[in-house]
């Protein structure tokens, strides 16, 4: 609630207003009976032609105002439901962006993009819901009830007693409708994983003859879903049913009992017409609040799932430190680096310490799990470390603001993600004032000439994620966006791992002989990426087990030699 | 994610089915084992209705009755009270019309409460029966999410729109007929002005629909944008930080949200607007009516009774006549996603088995290929002559370059797809004379991307021999090099991996389905790609523990390190989707050919 209530806030204004024209349009809906009974009473009465037309332009001015009024209140409204949404999309996007990969992570890409689509849509969709159909229910009671006892006293009674019996019996069925809803929700989420386990797994479903086996398994999903729907289906049937007696008993009882307070003369024949309308209006209300009531569960839920994400604690904080450009050649330095994820019983890094220098290219082996990419994203600051310290250029990377560091170093991730656009918009996130002489520059070092063969060349169309490339050619054009910028350390993390061998050394010739002054960090599987290294480093369970040259390493280091007769076996 | 996207595609509620008689003949088809439920709802519609259309009659009798009471006692100077005998026997009489209304109304709503569902359930579980028996090239042609949303989405929709539509669609028609014959018993002038602001809002309605659309549309637009947005900013992340590109990512999704408000904004003001806008055009009629009826009273041609109950009928009949257009929407779309599910019961089967197939159990492993031609579809030929030979426990690895075809020789040897032309024998009978399942049951394979389900590590390593012990599962789990890893999951082997599984690495998902198969002690193995997530070291192992269960035993190996098939007994080497070469490492290099090539370039 209170989430919600922030981000109303900048909003009251609106708010105010549209509850205003919320109210008109109650007092427009109940005023049109009393007029009707009042034309009865008097018509009958007196017969009084100039008295009818006179109570039916009142009618027709209160009818227009309360349309209007109507109108307005809508448009506030949707007006309001649509800033509220966009601002906390808006919100959202930023706080995703101030999380470090770690948090990030917890909450999974597909999560975070549900979150920010449907749950705010979820949210807003109930909030006009919630404005237009629950809002006005205390007021159209209060309002109503006021109005029958203008009437005749005891009429009034009658109504607050008929609503109450109605409010009553919403509330319990509101906490039945929550439960069923819950599970009506699971099952539907059970139903789509097992269907979608089913389609995306064919091949194994086939391969293993579990065709009879699965058959069954989405049997039961689908039938735990219907049960589950026609029990909720039920209980909204029985809420029609319940409002329809409920007007009916209603109508009775102002029959027989407005009859006797005719004949006592309290109460005239016209007012029949607008208790019954009033009793109706008050009825109807109700119930379609509770229709809305009912599946705010779903809404609440989505907008814990929101505060979940903006209250989540940001654990990078930028350093306050100016950076200063030394002229060292120590570009960067790990001083007995240790990491431990939050969520981890063990550390992932140990102890790490190496420098990488100017001119010479570092390089980083180990198996799956050892920690290589770990390294890298310390490097990045995505993630803070737990012990040691990180310097660039001297300077500990968490005192200095984050957009220093990044600023500095520039790194190629190991899955190669292009964003839509062309070529040239993606080359540009390395330099946004790049030449064209420069654009070429870095995708011939890259070995991304296959862009000039493209129609448009650099202005060639890439698809989301770069999908229009294979794999390889999205490897190159990341890395030639990451030679783009102009940077004291490059960082390529497992980036040629799609190239074939061929490709593979000629880049690594390339980018040696274009990049001097820089440092070069890689982060390798194979071994003949990184042969010609100033240094390698041997990574073994988060531990450095071997720091040296390729032959310094293949004389003393067991792991290495392991590593390099599995992928070099047979060879020469 | 496809899902997602999709759910906002509902917004478009004016599709139509292709061919509306069709699809209404099939689901009277669908729902033939509910004509008894049927029934009762249509036999209950029409005392309902009926019913609601004497009520309002008989109350104007009543008011009357109490009128003309009233009026008499003042004549006659005494009270008018309502006793068993005055009036209120009557009103024990409507009370019952109520009473009887009310029965039909909740036993229709109660019984229709499953109708939908029902029919539902046995669309979808012919859908999931038939699943079984589309080929792969459908699963190859849509999206995931595609097929997912017609069986959810569609469905429930259609559910939706069935449930409350088609009773609506039921009772509105009675209601209009019989309120207008009331109404128009009572006084032709005041039904034709209520026809007549009923024929300017209905006009109205179908304005505000066509605009309405419009802005729907929009609406899709723009959240399709937003959602293009925010998918790549998702993912892509770490670029953005990294390239210090945050202030630029913000704008622009700033951009997004903010056109998606603008054009939601409209949307929503227009769906929601077409109610007061109808409610005003009713009420003006109303004021009309009321005027003229008050004038009717005055000159005792109505009496008070009857003017109320005209307003009555104008309720019940305005409803439903304005709704109309909108109702007839729903239904329209809930026929147009029913004909998207019967796409899918539509779609083109499997070949049918062979009659008398012959049975092959614990096949010793012979696998030949003889001229085989193959395309995904007859005018695209990828195969044209593929043939070979496997000997019983031979090591089979295929090498070439994606696209090469490598993957679909190991779907034409499974018969995922049929062949055009040729042989494949195993044991030296056509597999085409096999039965799939029989078939299939001879193989094992870890494939390219590594599918676990919902469940625990257990059941998923039992996938293919549910009947295996805990120690058999924990004996297969060591042997992939996995069971460590297991070990340190929260719960053990009884850790429930999720469906996106993000607590698990590609990898060790990829030892995981290694284990699944060493549990089935296949005849033939086929490992597709199976260790290129897995690191050397640990795929040297696993190769260890492969080398063990490929003994006596056949496989096909398809992988991208050349180190890790060096001692095969045939190397094929495939060029779009042929053949170039084929024999062992030391003849292949020795032709100085393609292989050599490749082989010599990890080196440089």
């Amino acid at each position: 609630m209170k989430t919600i209530l922030h981000f109303i806030k900048p909003y009251r204004k609106l708010l105010f207003f549209a509850i205003i024209f919320i109210i008109c349009d109650v007092i427009g809906a109940l005023y049109i009976p009393t007029l009707t009974a009042d034309m009865i009473n008097i018509g009958v009465n007196t017969g009084n032609l100039e008295y009818i037309i006179q109570k039916g332009i009142v009618m027709l001015i209160v009818t227009i105002l309360a349309a209007l009024g109507t109108l307005l209140g809508t448009y506030l409204c949707t007006d309001l439901a649509s800033k509220i949404s966009r601002d906390i999309r808006n919100a959202l996007y930023k706080k995703s962006l101030e999380l470090s990969t770690f948090d990030f992570k917890q909450f999974g890409t597909a999560s975070m993009i549900t979150r920010t689509l449907n749950d705010v849509n979820v949210i807003q969709q109930s909030f006009v819901n919630f404005m237009q159909m629950v809002l006005p229910v205390p007021f159209m009671c209060i309002i109503g009830i006021a109005m029958a006892f203008s009437i005749d006293v005891f009429m009034g009674w009658l109504l607050i007693g008929a609503t109450l019996i109605i409010i009553i019996s919403a509330v319990f069925i509101t906490k039945k409708a929550a439960l069923i809803f819950k599970k009506l929700q699971s099952f539907l989420d059970k139903m789509n994983s097992v269907l979608r386990e089913n389609i995306t797994g064919v091949r194994v479903i086939r391969a293993f003859n579990k065709e009879g086996h699965e058959k069954r398994r989405l049997r039961k999903s689908f039938e735990d879903y219907e049960k589950s729907a026609i029990k909720a289906n039920k209980l909204f049937a029985k809420l029609d049913s319940l409002a329809l007696f409920a007007i009916n008993t209603t109508i009775i009882i102002i029959l027989w009992i407005g009859g006797n307070r005719i004949g006592i003369g309290t109460m005239e024949i016209g007012d029949i017409t607008a208790l019954t309308e009033y009793a109706i209006l008050i009825l109807f209300y109700i119930i379609m609040a509770q229709m809305v009531i009912m599946l705010m569960p779903r809404a609440i839920v989505c907008l814990n799932r929101i505060k979940d994400v903006l209250e989540k604690e940001v654990q990078i904080h930028n350093g306050t430190d100016k950076y200063i450009d030394s002229n060292t050649n120590e570009i960067l330095e790990f001083k007995n680096v240790s990491f431990r994820y939050a969520d981890a019983d063990e550390n992932t890094l140990n102890n790490i310490s190496f420098t990488c220098k100017k001119g010479e290219t570092t390089a980083i082996i180990g198996s799956t799990g050892s920690g290589k990419s770990t390294i890298a994203g310390l490097i990045m600051r995505f993630h803070d470390i737990t012990n040691g310290k990180i310097l660039l250029k001297g300077q500990d990377i968490r005192k200095i603001p984050q957009k220093e560091v990044r600023k500095h170093i520039s790194y190629v991730p190991q899955v190669a993600w292009l964003f839509s656009g062309t070529i040239e918009d993606n080359l540009n996130f390395g330099n946004s004032k790049a030449t064209k002489l420069e654009l070429n520059k870095s995708l011939k070092i890259a070995q991304a000439d296959f862009v000039n063969d493209l129609e448009g060349g650099v202005k060639a169309r890439v698809a989301q994620g770069g999908k229009n490339f294979s794999g390889g050619q999205k490897q190159r054009l990341a890395i030639a966006r990451a030679l783009i910028k102009k940077a004291d350390l490059y960082v390529f993390d497992d980036s040629f791992s799609a190239l074939d061998f061929k490709t593979d050394s000629k880049l690594r010739n390339a980018i040696n002989e274009n990049i001097k002054d820089a440092s070069i960090l890689v982060i390798a599987q194979r071994i003949s990426t990184i042969l010609n290294a100033n240094q390698i480093i041997v990574l073994n369970d988060g531990e450095i087990v071997g720091i040296g040259t390729h032959d310094e390493l293949m004389k003393k280091c067991t792991i290495y030699q392991e590593i390099a007769n599995s992928q070099l076996k047979g060879g020469k | 994610m496809e899902e997602e996207k999709k759910e906002y595609n509902e917004i478009n509620e004016s599709e139509a089915p292709k061919s509306t008689k069709n699809t209404i003949k099939r689901l009277w088809h669908s729902i033939d084992d509910q004509y008894k439920r049927l029934t009762i709802v249509i036999v209950s519609v029409i005392f309902y209705t009926l019913l609601s259309i004497i009520a309002p009659l008989y109350s104007a009798h009543i008011v009357d009755l109490i009128w003309n009471g009233v009026q008499t006692a003042i004549n006659t100077g005494t009270t008018f009270s309502i006793t068993w005998n005055n009036c209120g026997y009557e009103i024990f009489i409507l009370f019952s019309i109520y009473l009887a209304t009310w029965v039909f109304y909740t036993l229709q709503n109660l019984v229709m409460a499953s109708f939908a569902e029902k029919l539902s359930l046995r669309l979808r579980t012919e859908v999931s029966n038939k699943l079984n028996y589309l080929p792969l090239a459908y699963f190859d042609k849509h999206q995931p999410g595609e097929i997912l949303s017609k069986v959810t989405n569609d469905l429930d929709k259609m559910s939706e729109a069935l449930q409350t539509g088609l009773l609506r669609l039921f009772t509105s028609i009675g209601m209009i007929i019989g309120s207008v014959a009331m109404m128009l018993r009572f006084s032709v002038l005041l039904t034709a002005i209520f026809l007549g602001f009923t024929l300017i809002s209905m006009l109205l309605t179908k304005l505000f629909s066509k605009k309405t659309l419009q802005y729907a549309l929009n609406r899709q637009n723009s959240i399709s944008n937003l959602t293009a947005e925010i998918e790549e900013a998702y993912t892509g992340r770490i670029i953005i930080k990294s390239f210090n590109r945050e202030e630029f990512s913000i704008n622009k999704i700033g951009n997004a949200t903010n056109e998606v408000a603008k054009a939601t904004k409209k949307a929503d003001f227009m769906m929601n607007s077409i109610n007061p806008a109808i409610r005003l055009v009713n009420r003006l009629g109303q004021v009309c009516i009321a005027v003229v009826a008050g004038k009717m009273l005055i000159d005792g041609q109505l009496s008070v009774g009857i003017f109320q109950a005209f307003f009555q009928y104008i309720n019940q009949a305005a409803e439903p006549l304005t709704e109309a257009s909108y109702m007839i929407n729903s239904l329209q779309s809930a026929l147009a996603s029913l004909e998207r599910v019967y796409e899918i019961l539509d779609e083109e089967e499997i070949s049918k088995e062979v009659k008398n197939p012959i049975s092959v159990k614990n096949a010793k492993g012979e696998i030949t290929f003889k001229n085989v031609k193959f395309g995904y579809s007859p005018n695209k030929i990828l195969m044209n002559d593929i043939s070979f030979n496997v000997k019983p426990g031979q090591k089979i690895a295929i090498v070439g370059a994606t696209g090469a075809g490598k993957t679909t020789l190991i779907n034409l040897l499974m018969r995922f797809y049929d062949i055009n032309d040729g042989m494949i024998l195993l044991d030296g009978i056509d597999t085409k004379k096999m039965t799939r399942n029989n078939l299939r049951s001879n193989f094992g394979m870890v494939l390219q991307d590594t599918w676990l389900f919902e469940g625990t590590i257990a059941e998923n390593i039992a996938y293919g021999n549910p009947k295996a012990t805990k120690e058999e599962i924990i004996e297969a789990a060591k042997m992939a090099r996995v069971d460590f890893f297991i070990r340190t999951m929260p719960e053990g082997y009884d850790t429930i991996l999720s469906s996106d599984a993000e607590n698990i690495s590609v990898g060790q998902k990829q030892l995981l389905t290694i284990a699944r198969v060493m549990l089935c002690n296949p005849s033939v193995l086929i490992l597709d790609e199976a260790t290129s997530s897995v690191d050397t070291r640990t795929e040297i192992e696993i190769g260890k523990a492969m080398d063990n269960l490929m003994k006596g035993r056949t496989s096909f190996v398809i992988a991208h390190r050349l180190s890790t098939i060096m001692d095969a007994d045939l190397i094929l080497v495939m060029k779009n989707g042929d053949i170039i070469e084929q024999g062992n490492h030391k003849e292949l290099l020795n032709k100085n050919g393609a292989y050599a090539e490749l082989y010599n370039s990890q080196f440089a």
